[in-house]
């Protein structure tokens, strides 16, 4: 199962200069199940299935790691600020308790 | 003769179904305890190492008062830090005193930051508090705590 998941990051304001402090949002579609709760037609209980593992980094250098546990809402939201030092790349790597590992990139365009 | 030792029987039955349903039903309700339950009291020793942790205005912590759906609670926290090498934010946690397991994400922070600020949004399985624990560079701990009313838990 290793489907890419849909995820999107989302820098604000949309606007920004070298020097500004910005908001790095990071959304990805992702069930989180906790193992607690039980599948509605087949009465079983589902396995915990969520994302254990975050790092955001701009051009291979990581600027936050994040260790996160099931109690994270679904389809889960982080948001951090960076403040940018100029052109660049952020990366954020993410991996489940199930092994999944994905990534997903967005450039980073100041202007002024 | 078989009418009576038809009704016995039956009698009999009712008798040990209304004994053993209820404690059937209760085993069902207790809440069962997902892998990685761990206490709040044993989630703090872990992340500080039995060092002090103090209150502290520096820490804002943003919830809402009342959640109606405790499977979405955005939580925001900010500290006031000038995030330079010497003085920054190393790391944020977010508690929630009263879920199986108490932790919900630990943060580590850089001076690339810019801000110690961190967003989410969390389960909670009740009405509880949520704490925001954070770690300076200088090894200090400082906290804030806020209560939240769960209208519909969203754990399980």
């Amino acid at each position: 199962m290793a489907e890419a998941r849909k995820s999107m990051i989302k820098i604000k304001p949309k606007k920004f200069k070298v020097g500004d402090t910005v908001k790095v949002d990071f959304i990805v579609i992702h069930p989180m199940d906790t193992g607690l709760k039980k599948n509605k037609k087949t009465g079983k209980i589902k396995p915990a299935h969520y994302i254990d593992n975050i790092t955001f980094s701009l051009d291979g250098k990581p600027f936050t790691t994040m260790k996160v546990w099931e109690t994270v809402s679904t389809n889960p939201y982080f948001s951090v600020n960076l403040k940018v030092p100029g052109k660049g790349k952020i990366t954020v790597d993410y991996t489940d308790n199930m092994g999944e590992k994905n990534s997903k990139s967005k450039k980073l365009k100041p202007k002024g | 003769m078989k009418r009576r030792n038809f009704l016995k029987t039956i009698c009999a039955a009712s008798a040990v179904a209304a004994v053993t349903t209820p404690s059937m039903v209760l085993a069902k309700d207790a809440k069962p305890k997902g892998a990685n339950a761990l206490s709040y009291d044993a989630a703090v020793k872990a992340i500080t190492g039995g060092k002090a942790v103090t209150k502290s205005d520096k820490v804002s912590l943003t919830v809402p008062e009342i959640a109606e759906n405790g499977a979405v609670v955005p939580v925001k926290v900010n500290v006031e830090s000038p995030m330079t090498e010497a003085d920054h934010v190393k790391a944020i946690h977010v508690l929630a005193t009263k879920n199986s397991n108490s932790r919900c994400a630990d943060v580590m922070l850089t001076p690339m930051n810019g801000k110690g600020y961190f967003a989410t949004r969390i389960k909670l399985g009740g009405t509880q508090d949520i704490v925001a624990l954070v770690e300076m560079s200088d090894g200090t701990f400082i906290n804030a705590a806020k209560s939240v009313k769960v209208t519909i838990g969203g754990c399980g």
